[in-house]
């Protein structure tokens, strides 16, 4: 396609600019590749889950996006601008907000005090910051919950908790990692429907990586599969896990049969 | 928190009216009390709200004492004046030290063996220091104790008690406030989880040097206090590795990271040390030590029994909340 196509077709669809970008990303750990040329990308209003094996690499691959780590190379482009490599504070004033798989709660504060961190981004305003927390937490069904100290709460709301704290920051693009695991099927139902809610009412984009496939498949658009730090297979959740690739790595060779 | 607020202006009351009451040994008793309350706020909001241990802060009370009493004794710079000149000198001390630190990620107990280190350097170096009297001391002119001469800080025990008491007031208020806003809540984020706080906007490295200067710059301003309400100095002394402890225990044994443990643990270990020794003098028994292993005992239980500290325990006790951070949510 000539490039003057390109440049037309984003004029007259913008929503169709990919907000996230990976594209040839790598990182290794003493030589042990955790993320293989990786390429994948996130447009605008979507919600895109990315999945495979524990060990695949995907808490690395968002770590690099996040800017918790530095990839070895490839770029990362968000909203067009290369953030591969910057410091993980400069990534959320972007606009990026995370959760963490081993969950980091600030223990020592209460639930509304943990989402109001993340209200202060951009804003030393008080009142601004525990409007957006309130926000974030009457949105995942936190608020009755707002005095206690996180260290009080439950692993399953303490990963409700890390999505609050990141909602907070008010994020153009939310990385969920693993928030759903250890919720009971309704709980994981009331989840899925939150984070439609914010994707449908608020045009947050979201990239999340899930084992609890309930949800995967009630949530995602699309779905990257990675598998031994290499993307292995993409497309629609019903398209992918329908793939034999797929199966042989991720489900185990046996569910192939 | 409204009863909290009337129990804070009954307290200051009666501390604005206590001298009409007190004997001069009283009052003295008095003055400590609300400077180790003091400095304990200022190394309280490094350690106890931005979680960076510092072992080292007689650092700061040295530099701000030997800065603003050099100043007034060889170029005849008025403590007000000089005090500004302390706070920088603390200030730029802590940011070199915050830098070195924070910039190659040392941390935590490696941190604290910096400050140890920064300190001890310092106390050598002073003892060599001609110009202030190296080892052999450094004195300001006697103060006329019977006229209280603000602008020079010369005077009794009464113009130094209600000093004191501002400085502690000012300390107190300073932190609520740090506490309230944006600041506070970053220091307690990165006390929490350093990690989650960078991925949650904040910046760790500039957040952690803010804590240490303002740390610095108010521990400066007990220095000067201390320079003359003393008018001796001595490296040996002002530098020692056991100054810098004195000022964390306040609030170690009041709480770490509270707003009142830092008083009243000035409070209780003034008045137990000052208790015992009056207690030991009254038996009429001359034990060397006995006032030490006693007063260390009593630490060791009241760490063994309220390791939060004493403030905690008390304030679930008597149903108070307590989180300092956010009282109207």
């Amino acid at each position: 396609m000539p490039e003057s196509t390109i440049a037309a077709d984003r004029a007259a669809s913008p929503a169709a600019l990919p907000m996230l970008e990976v594209v040839g990303a790598s990182k290794s750990f003493r030589g042990l590749k955790a993320v293989a040329q990786a390429s994948l990308s996130v447009a605008t209003g979507e919600i895109v889950a990315l999945i495979g094996p524990n060990g695949a690499g995907k808490t690395t691959l968002f770590n690099l996006i996040a800017g918790a780590l530095a990839p070895d190379e490839g770029a990362i482009r968000f909203l067009g601008a290369d953030i591969a490599g910057e410091r993980s504070d400069r990534i959320c004033a972007a606009g990026i907000g995370r959760t963490f798989q081993i969950v980091k709660p600030f223990a020592d504060m209460s639930v509304l005090e943990n989402a109001m961190v993340g209200g202060f981004r951009g804003t030393a305003d008080r009142r601004l910051a525990r409007a957006r927390a309130e926000g974030a937490l009457r949105s995942l069904d936190m608020w009755l919950q707002r005095d206690r100290p996180a260290s009080a709460l439950t692993l399953p709301d303490r990963k409700r908790l890390e999505v609050a704290r990141a909602l907070a920051t008010e994020p153009r693009l939310l990385l969920l990692d693993e928030v759903m695991a250890g919720l009971r099927p309704t709980e994981t139902d009331q989840m899925v429907a939150a984070f439609r809610r914010l994707n449908a009412e608020q045009g947050v984009t979201i990239l999340l990586i899930e084992h609890v496939m309930r949800a995967v498949m009630a949530l995602a658009q699309r779905v990257y599969v990675l598998h031994h730090g290499e993307i292995i297979a993409s497309g629609t959740p019903q398209q992918v896990t329908t793939n034999p690739k797929v199966l042989e790595s991720y489900l185990g060779v046996e569910a192939g049969h | 928190m409204a009863r909290a607020r009337a129990a804070l202006l009954i307290l200051l009351a009666v501390l604005l009216v206590a001298p009409l009451a007190l004997d001069r040994y009283l009052l003295s008793v008095m003055i400590l009390i609300l400077y180790f309350a003091f400095v304990g706020q200022a190394w309280n909001i490094m350690m106890g709200f931005c979680g960076q241990l510092s072992l080292g802060h007689a650092l700061y009370v040295g530099l701000g004492a030997y800065t603003a009493a050099a100043l007034y004794q060889h170029f005849g710079v008025v403590p007000w004046v000089g005090l500004l000149a302390a706070v920088a000198v603390c200030v730029a001390a802590a940011s070199a030290i915050g830098w070195l630190a924070f910039r190659f990620g040392i941390g935590g107990t490696y941190f604290a063996l910096l400050t140890i280190a920064f300190a001890e350097f310092t106390r050598i170096g002073f003892d060599h220091f001609d110009w202030v009297g190296a080892s052999g001391g450094f004195f300001l002119k006697v103060a006329q104790q019977d006229r209280a001469d603000l602008l020079n800080l010369r005077g009794g025990p009464l113009m130094f008690y209600y000093l004191a008491l501002a400085l502690a007031v000012a300390a107190f208020l300073l932190s609520a406030w740090l506490l309230r806003g944006r600041l506070g809540f970053y220091f307690r984020a990165i006390r929490d989880n350093e990690e989650a706080a960078r991925a949650s906007g904040v910046d760790t490295f500039r957040y952690k040097m803010v804590a240490v200067q303002i740390s610095a710059g108010l521990t400066a301003l007990g220095g000067v206090f201390f320079a003359f309400y003393y008018n001796n100095l001595f490296p040996e002394q002002i530098f020692n590795m056991g100054r810098s402890i004195e000022i964390i225990l306040a609030p170690l044994i009041g709480g770490v990271g509270t707003l009142f443990g830092p008083i009243l643990g000035a409070a209780v270990l003034t008045l137990l040390s000052e208790g015992i020794s009056e207690a030991l003098a009254l038996s009429g028994y001359e034990i060397p030590g006995a006032k030490q292993i006693l007063y260390g005992i009593a630490l060791g239980l009241s760490i063994m029994f309220m390791p939060h500290g004493i403030w905690p325990a008390l304030a679930d006790r008597l149903g108070l909340r307590r989180s300092d951070g956010d009282d109207d949510a």
